[in-house]
């Protein structure tokens, strides 16, 4: 296995550890900290299927992410010199009136091992401090609101059509949370929905690349 | 026609029941038990064990805030040096409602019955969040262990002031083990950690009396049941329907009843409507059958949270026995 094949099956394996050390001989090996990234990324890709086809379960994932992280942390100072290589920002809730935060927590963390740069406003965000964030921070491209409460789903058909009509452009509204489904993203005009955090990384991915 | 007590007990041995079990009409729950500190809506306290909790007005219930500020673990490692644990030391006078409450049931009809919450697994991650309570169970496994022996050790030396107090029939135990379509973790991580902890709690409560052990955890748990009933679950309460049920009681029936299939989410909110309700109790009913099932709705007490759901379901459960039996 090379080195960078190591990089990867550790970062799926969470090997909080190792990965950090295995990043820099990868480095010293002569990759460039790109193609580091990417593989490390194609690896979270594998962590997040597995999540969603429920053959590992959220420790595993949440290792990974970790795993990933501690890579990344290595890897900074030689990415600084390559240019960017995030997919964008992602501006992250759980809607007005709903207070759960695991699940958007798992979220935020895929969608941050997938390559965008994340702004989490927590809980109980109004669709106006959705639409603040969005003005304040540069290149946003997705927004991720999230909802666990049925009694708060009203909240999140506001916040995506505060979203939609704010007259900000440049960005797709992702919608998730255990009452949601497809039909009901549908029905109140997101771009996309995910049912779990593994799949809101690729939905997430897939959005912005079709952009 | 049965008692409560009697009806259930021929529901969970596959016996004659003449009607469903109506949701918790078989628990007389003894609330007034003290136990631990709870926000009242509109609260932000922090309780004995130094856990800080808010119930905003306008949520359905109490949340622990887990940030720098407040989490109580920020270091699995020094655990010891930050947890403080409560008593379990209590006055006549703190107990005095409870017994009363339990010297008025009629243990011919109802189990009189103890609420224990949080369990072991909810308290790792009310003392330092989801994220590092579960990481920590790879991360920092011999730290782990150790505290949740420590929360054990609590809770039997909490039992056993209860037992000696109320005599308790039954008990009902929360802890919520998984999100509504997956278990929080693999059944392996949950029988390395959490399964000997248990397997020791209940049959510590059963060999003082209690009949009967009902946990409560209203998710996805399916593929825990083998775990449940090797802890010694009587009825798993807070069943979801993304948990096949049918297929459970096919496969487990007579090990474990299942307590639940009414999903509280789609129906218990502002605008509920006693024929939806009705709808989905008559699909849990005829879906899952007489035995091993109590038709119920998934929330952890026998209340709801939007004023006459909880009612209308029973009402409904009343009308299924009719068409049934």
């Amino acid at each position: 296995m090379s080195k960078i094949e190591e990089v990867k099956a550790n970062v799926e394996a969470g090997k909080t550890k190792l990965v950090p050390g295995l990043v820099q001989e990868a480095l010293d090996e002569g990759h460039s900290a790109m193609d580091i990234l990417e593989v490390m990324v194609d690896g979270m890709g594998v962590v997040g299927d597995k999540f969603s086809s429920g053959s590992i379960f959220v420790p595993e994932m949440l290792i990974a992410a970790k795993a990933m992280s501690k890579g990344v942390e290595v890897l900074k100072p030689y990415l600084a010199g390559e240019g960017s290589t995030s997919l964008g920002t992602c501006i992250i809730g759980t809607v007005q009136g709903d207070l759960h935060d695991i699940g958007k927590n798992l979220v935020a963390m895929m969608v941050e091992s997938a390559g965008f740069d994340m702004v989490d406003l927590g809980v109980d965000v109004s669709a106006e401090k959705f639409i603040t964030a969005i003005k304040e921070n540069k290149a946003v491209k997705l927004v991720a609101c999230s909802g666990l409460l049925s009694t708060t789903m009203p909240a999140l058909k506001e916040t995506v059509a505060a979203l939609k009509n704010c007259g900000l452009e440049g960005f797709k509204v992702m919608v998730g949370g255990a009452p949601v489904t497809q039909e009901f993203a549908t029905q109140i005009g997101a771009d996309a929905y995910a049912p779990d955090a593994g799949s809101a990384a690729v939905k997430a991915k897939a959005l912005v690349t079709a952009a | 026609m049965l008692t409560k007590r009697q009806n259930l007990m021929e529901t969970i041995k596959g016996g004659n029941p003449d009607r469903f079990v109506n949701q918790y009409e078989y628990l007389d729950i003894i609330l007034e038990a003290p136990l631990r500190t709870r926000p009242q809506r509109g609260e932000t306290i922090t309780n004995e064990w130094g856990i800080t909790l808010s119930w905003p007005e306008d949520q359905m219930g109490p949340f622990p805030i887990h940030d720098d500020a407040h989490r109580v673990i920020k270091d699995i490692t020094k655990w010891r040096d930050v947890i403080q644990c409560p008593t379990v030391d209590f006055s006549d006078e703190q107990w005095a409602p409870a017994i009363a409450h339990a010297k008025a049931v009629d243990r011919e009809d109802k189990f009189v019955t103890v609420f224990f919450a949080s369990g072991t697994f909810e308290m790792t991650h009310f003392l330092m969040g989801m994220e590092d309570a579960l990481m920590g169970l790879y991360e920092e496994p011999e730290h782990m262990h150790d505290l949740i022996d420590f929360l054990t050790d609590y809770e039997l030396r909490y039992a056993e002031k209860v037992i000696e107090r109320l005599k308790p029939d039954a008990l009902f135990h929360h802890d919520d083990w998984g999100s509504q379509i997956a278990s929080f973790m693999s059944p392996d991580m949950f029988k390395e950690f959490f399964v000997e902890p248990y397997k020791k709690v209940y049959k510590f409560w059963k060999d003082n009396g209690v009949e009967l052990i009902v946990h409560h955890s209203d998710s996805y748990a399916a593929n825990l049941v083998p775990d449940m009933i090797d802890m010694g679950i009587d009825i798993w309460q807070g069943v979801m329907t993304t948990n096949n049920t049918p297929e459970l009681i096919q496969k487990y029936g007579g090990q474990i009843s299942f307590m639940g299939e009414i999903d509280s989410g789609p129906l218990d909110h502002p605008d509920w409507d006693a024929k939806t309700i009705a709808q989905h109790v008559e699909k849990a009913c005829t879906t899952c059958g007489k035995h091993y099932f109590i038709p119920c709705l998934t929330q952890g007490l026998n209340l709801s949270s939007f004023p006459g759901v909880y009612d209308a379901a029973t009402e409904a459960i009343n009308q299924m026995s009719k068409k049934i039996f």
